[in-house]
């Protein structure tokens, strides 16, 4: 066909070699019409290859390309129906079954690659999943020790009150745990230097305190009604000091431990017996417990 | 078979083709009309886009039957051929839809039992 139509050019041409050579130029553009050129290809071809061009940069080239190539066939077989008989009704249903089946693929490609996504993020779920189970075993397991080491806190602050409420008066006040020693247990008369005895019980005192634990302990002296109130007042801070410092070479922090002379204030007993006398020269041990 | 018996069939072959004119085409006639209700069915109308498609394949399936009255197969079977393109694509696109709606899911549900765990 083509050879055919060369050969009609052809005979044209040579047929006006004899004639003006503008009329020549006019002629021949004439001709060039007139035998056809290049036919224009119609929308549905063109939307066609638009689309085929689309879907092969998008993930169907990877995803879905057996349905690619399918579209690119129908490309192909609507392209030469075009080349070879023009943009006939035939070329126009061919393209746009070749637009459709771009389209397809596109689809499909798109399709795949969301699964895929799908599929990850599934994936990522049950990873997520398994790990918030192992977050929650050991958050439970973290539980369960501290509740422990709150359980084993309790008894050995149990068993220690136990041992102190055998060698000292123990009592729970507002103010706090009140240890309470003897005066007569402690220092001989007058004297602020602890007794061998003395040493022993404040042993057990200090145990009992630093296995229990406590915010701050208060050492406070105390001293009978008999003599000056400054005296008083002046033994009964060096006896609590004294205690306090033996305390803090038992292991008990001295940051957490004061003294305080409280004199003949505050008596547990009545002054005019001896036997009163005796229970308010003592030394008392305020235990702020811990929160 | 001689020659004279291969011409002959040969000349009555071509009389029929030119005289019975083109089949009525019905396969791709119900092939159109099932792959329309196969998207449906994929749920091309809950999707814009593939509704499109599916109205497209049902206006070229009406055409179609409007030709085949008209004695136009030649027209309908291609028409039909368009038809069935569309309804294909229509079901491609809802399933796309469909999987990308899926995965979007996926995604957040992850999102969110993350920040869960992130308490």
């Amino acid at each position: 066909m083509m050879r055919r139509s060369m050969r009609i050019v052809n005979g044209c041409i040579s047929g006006f070699y004899a004639a003006r050579p503008a009329l020549i130029a006019a002629s021949l553009a004439t001709l060039m019409m007139a035998c056809g050129g290049a036919a224009v290809p119609p929308q549905e071809l063109l939307d066609a290859r638009s689309a085929y061009a689309e879907a092969a940069k998008g993930p169907a080239a990877d995803l879905a390309p057996a349905q690619l190539d399918t579209a690119k066939q129908s490309l192909q077989v609507a392209q030469q129906n075009f080349d070879e008989d023009g943009p006939n009704q035939k070329t126009k249903d061919l393209a746009y079954v070749a637009q459709r089946r771009a389209q397809i693929a596109a689809a499909e490609g798109g399709r795949e690659k969301a699964e895929r996504k799908r599929a990850a993020a599934d994936k990522d779920l049950r990873n997520t999943q398994t790990q918030g189970l192992e977050n929650y075993a050991k958050t439970k397991e973290a539980l369960a020790a501290e509740k422990a080491a709150r359980v084993e806190a309790e008894r050995k602050a149990a068993v220690a009150m136990a041992s102190l409420a055998e060698i000292a008066k123990v009592k729970e006040e507002s103010r706090g745990v009140v240890i309470t020693l003897s005066g007569s247990v402690l220092f001989a008369t007058g004297k602020s230097d602890l007794l061998p005895i003395a040493k022993e019980k404040l042993n057990q005192v200090a145990k009992a305190l630093t296995d229990q634990g406590f915010k701050a302990i208060v050492v406070q002296g105390y001293t009978d009604s008999v003599g000056s109130a400054s005296d008083n007042d002046a033994l009964s801070l060096r006896r609590a000091q004294s205690v306090r410092d033996y305390l803090v070479t038992r292991g008990v922090p001295s940051e957490k431990a004061t003294a305080e002379g409280k004199g003949a204030s505050n008596p547990v007993a009545d002054n005019k017996t001896p036997d009163g006398r005796a229970e308010n020269r003592r030394v008392e041990i305020v235990v702020t417990p811990e929160k | 078979m001689n020659v004279r018996t291969w011409v002959y069939w040969c000349i009555s072959g071509t009389m029929l083709l030119a005289c019975g004119g083109y089949p009525v085409p019905h396969d791709q006639l119900s092939a159109a009309q099932a792959e329309v209700k196969g998207a449906e069915v994929g749920g091309a109308n809950e999707n814009p886009k593939a509704a499109l498609h599916v109205k497209l394949a049902k206006d070229q399936i009406a055409i179609a039957e409007k030709q085949i009255a008209d004695g136009d197969n030649e027209e309908a079977e291609r028409t039909l051929v368009r038809a069935q393109a569309d309804a294909d694509l229509a079901l491609a696109l809802a399933k796309e839809a469909k999987a990308q709606n899926d995965a979007a899911e996926a995604s957040e549900q992850v999102g969110k039992l993350r920040k869960e765990i992130g308490k």
